[in-house]
């Protein structure tokens, strides 16, 4: 594998964060070394600064849209970390859809609008499917907008597929859960399509404005703003503030806070959980 | 989604067809091609994941060279070969030059696909496990901040309750004044 020399993980780093904006610090050369060496050989190159300047040249963008596949981390898994779930099950929901049946006429669909918005290859997203199917079995009462979105095209097209390798099933899944709402296909788990069909996937970088998607009631912003540098995260969820309802609730990764971050948030607790409401 | 793309170099027709409807029916991505020279320029315009190669063909290159090649220029590509016999001295020298695995023809094809599906499982999980370091390095960075965070801010509340602590008490002063002392005290941190 071609070793990565200081000045190019200067170089990297910094067009690293330009098209994402995840920071990288000079700890992370083994990253960028072994997330890029496909690529560099893949395009016959030299050096990963050959890269960076045939990424830079292609106006096309394919090769940046590569480098940003390579570069994210898309960790995830299904249920993660548990009580967010229990805390959209049995607080979010609920409170939600009262407020939101006091305000809208007898017997016309209440509309929910969640994003997940870095929802990697899509666990996050199906794992909030299956609540609210598990929680709102009559949904034609309810006009439920689910949408998904991450800066990466390769992980936005495996969400969308709802395709899962066995080890991805085996993390969160129960046997229930899995043979409830999936069925088998080759070697792989597939969301059945009245899951899938519950949920829109799209591509958006979180450093661009996104508040063209309208208002949502609830938003999962979980374990992507820990890759920013303090300002973006300032910055960002100063935006994702623009974008709440102002009754709706902002849940965010469980080593993070906002705390310093985002005076415009207030943090509510129920039971173990934390979620965030505007104030 | 997942699945493999591999290109299949095979100068017997029949064979590289069968391979490749084969290999299509399980998921795989298949591309074919039937001599060595031709399966070096096509893996220099796009990545396979695989190269399934005979090992004896016409041409310049036959699939030691495949193998030689694809090894030098692109390690990360797997190289299975397939001969009608195989002796241990090239079993040896094939796996010393980087091969991942031979098999002898007539194919097996369950066989195959077992390999196959042991190759896919393997680069899911190479993947994960270096997604799951970072993520954890960056997580665990995380959650040191906010823990970080928080204490500054409780030593902060501490401190303050003590001062409000002794406004409250302080002796000789009117009990007005004591409020509004601890009040102010107070006001920055309810913002
Ligand atoms: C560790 S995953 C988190 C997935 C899920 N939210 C969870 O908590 O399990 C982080 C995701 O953030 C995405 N990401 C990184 N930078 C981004 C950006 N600028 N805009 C949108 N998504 C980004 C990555 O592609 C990756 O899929």
């Amino acid at each position: 594998m071609i070793k990565i020399n200081p000045d190019e993980i200067k170089i990297i780093s910094q067009y690293i964060y330009q098209i994402t904006g995840i920071a990288l610090d000079e700890k992370k050369a083994y990253l960028i070394e072994t997330r890029l060496s496909g690529l560099i050989d893949e395009h016959g190159c030299k050096s990963y600064l050959e890269l960076y300047h045939k990424a830079k040249q292609d106006a096309g963008r394919t090769l940046e849209r590569k480098i940003i596949n390579a570069m994210t981390t898309n960790e995830t898994l299904f249920f993660r970390d548990h009580s967010p779930f229990e805390l959209f099950r049995h607080k979010l929901l609920p409170e939600l859809i009262d407020k939101r049946t006091s305000k809208s006429f007898p017997n016309s669909p209440i509309t929910l609008r969640i994003w997940s918005s870095a929802c990697s290859t899509g666990q996050e997203v199906y794992s909030l499917a299956i609540v609210l199917r598990e929680l709102l079995p009559n949904q034609t009462k309810y006009n439920v907008k689910l949408l998904g979105t991450d800066i990466s095209d390769k992980a936005i097209a495996q969400a969308s597929y709802g395709q899962y390798n066995k080890f991805e099933i085996e993390r969160g899944l129960d046997r229930d859960k899995l043979e409830r709402y999936f069925h088998p296909n080759g070697s792989h788990w597939k969301i059945k399509d009245d899951i899938r069909a519950m949920a829109l996937f799209k591509k958006l970088n979180l450093m661009e404005p996104f508040n063209s998607l309208g208002k949502f009631d609830i938003i999962f912003c979980r374990n992507v703003a820990i890759y920013f540098t303090l300002e973006d995260r300032k910055k960002l969820f100063n935006r994702i503030a623009d974008v709440l309802e102002p009754d709706g609730y902002l849940v965010i990764g469980s080593t993070e806070s906002l705390t310093g971050i985002c005076p415009r948030f207030e943090p509510q607790r129920h039971l173990r959980s934390i979620f965030y409401q505007l104030k | 989604m997942g699945t493999l793309k591999i290109l299949i170099v095979e100068d017997d027709p029949v064979t590289l067809s069968l391979l490749a409807k084969r290999l299509r029916k399980e998921g795989f991505e298949v591309e074919t091609t039937h001599d060595g020279d031709d399966a070096l320029r096509r893996i220099a315009g796009e990545p396979f994941d695989v190269v399934l190669t005979d090992l004896l063909m016409p041409g310049e290159t036959d699939g030691m060279g495949v193998l030689e090649n694809i090894k030098r220029l692109y390690p990360h590509t797997e190289v299975i070969l397939l001969t009608g016999y195989i002796s241990v001295e090239s079993a040896v020298e094939a796996m010393k030059k980087g091969a991942t695995d031979f098999l002898t023809k007539p194919i097996n094809f369950d066989e195959l696909i077992i390999r196959l599906n042991k190759i896919d499982d393997m680069r899911a999980l190479i993947k994960a496990a270096t997604d799951l370091r970072n993520a954890m390095e960056v997580t665990e960075k995380s959650a040191a901040d906010t823990i970080q965070e928080l204490e500054i801010m409780l030593s902060e509340f501490r401190s303050a309750f003590s001062e409000v602590r002794d406004a409250l008490t302080e002796p000789h002063t009117h009990s007005q004044d004591r409020i509004d002392k601890a009040l102010n005290i107070l006001q920055p941190l309810v913002n």
